[in-house]
């Protein structure tokens, strides 16, 4: 959870006193956008030949950032394959994911654009947008995705983070800065 | 009656659940509503109880000759006019 806080309130210089108030302020700093996606987990037009691929570009993103293992890419394959293209959860927008498992080594995001759409047999083809999801349990990611999810399920937004040009450019978009 | 009870179900209950849960709890806040939302998982999500099922139409084909309770297929969760037609529908199917 979040670190205690050691040392006297930073709001207020208050000691203990204010720990809920101080406490707060962490958590909303915690799931500020920059946390949950920052431009370090976006990768802008990435070139997949199929989905396999598209979900291989976007699972080195989080093996780069140390936060999965390459097995995990693998097991999120394979789920497609048994369960079928249902990640594929909007027009354009694949959430791909395994079950929660030791190959995650910190629950984390990535989120990639490809330069040529692709197809996963799925109604809302073709995808051209891929958010990749490692955690490590069912519950602890959950506030971030929620937030994500919230800013990514705008009608709209989906089209317009896949035009984008830069990784800058989709935090711009998410945030609802103007270009 | 008690309070309804939702189940949004994707693969593992941990991503694609979650965004429809989402969607689903702001159409109830917006229809003055009231239920629990709750997300499952494929494989236990038939002996979870709750009074309907909402998930994508890929998983739904796997739990549907089996599940108890009434199975909604949502096409897209991002697609509020679907989603708030399909939980509408389900509101007035109790009363009837």
């Amino acid at each position: 959870m979040f670190p205690i806080p050691l040392k006297d309130c930073e709001l207020c210089s208050q000691e203990q006193k204010c720990y809920a108030k101080y406490t707060k302020n962490m958590i909303k700093e915690v799931l500020s956008l920059d946390n949950i996606l920052n431009e370090s987990h976006i990768r802008i037009k990435e070139e997949a030949e199929d989905w396999e691929g598209a979900i291989r570009k976007a699972g080195d993103v989080l093996v780069q950032a140390g936060s999965i293992k390459p097995a995990y890419i693998d097991k999120m394959i394979r789920s497609v394959k048994e369960l079928g293209p249902y990640i594929v959860i909007m027009p354009g927008f694949a959430l791909a994911h395994a079950a929660p498992c030791e190959d995650v080594v910190k629950s984390d995001i990535a989120l990639i654009t490809l330069k040529n759409p692709v197809c996963f047999k799925s109604p809302n083809d073709p995808v051209s947008v891929v958010l990749c999801l490692g955690c490590t349990d069912s519950s602890s990611h959950l506030d971030m995705l929620s937030a994500i999810a919230g800013l990514l399920m705008e009608e709209g937004r989906i089209p317009e983070i896949a035009g984008a040009d830069s990784a800058k450019e989709v935090i711009g978009i998410l945030s609802g800065a103007e270009k | 009656m008690g309070t309804i009870r939702i189940q949004t179900v994707c693969g593992f209950g941990c991503g694609s659940s979650l965004f429809l849960k989402m969607k689903i709890q702001d159409i109830l806040k917006e229809n003055n509503l009231e239920a629990e939302v709750f997300c499952g998982d494929i494989g236990t999500c038939i002996s979870t109880p709750c009074d309907v099922i909402f998930t994508s139409e890929e998983l739904a084909s796997r739990i549907k000759d089996r599940s108890k309770v009434p199975v909604v297929t949502i096409g897209s969760f991002v697609n509020k006019k679907e989603v708030t037609a399909k939980t509408l529908e389900f509101f007035q199917s109790l009363e009837g």
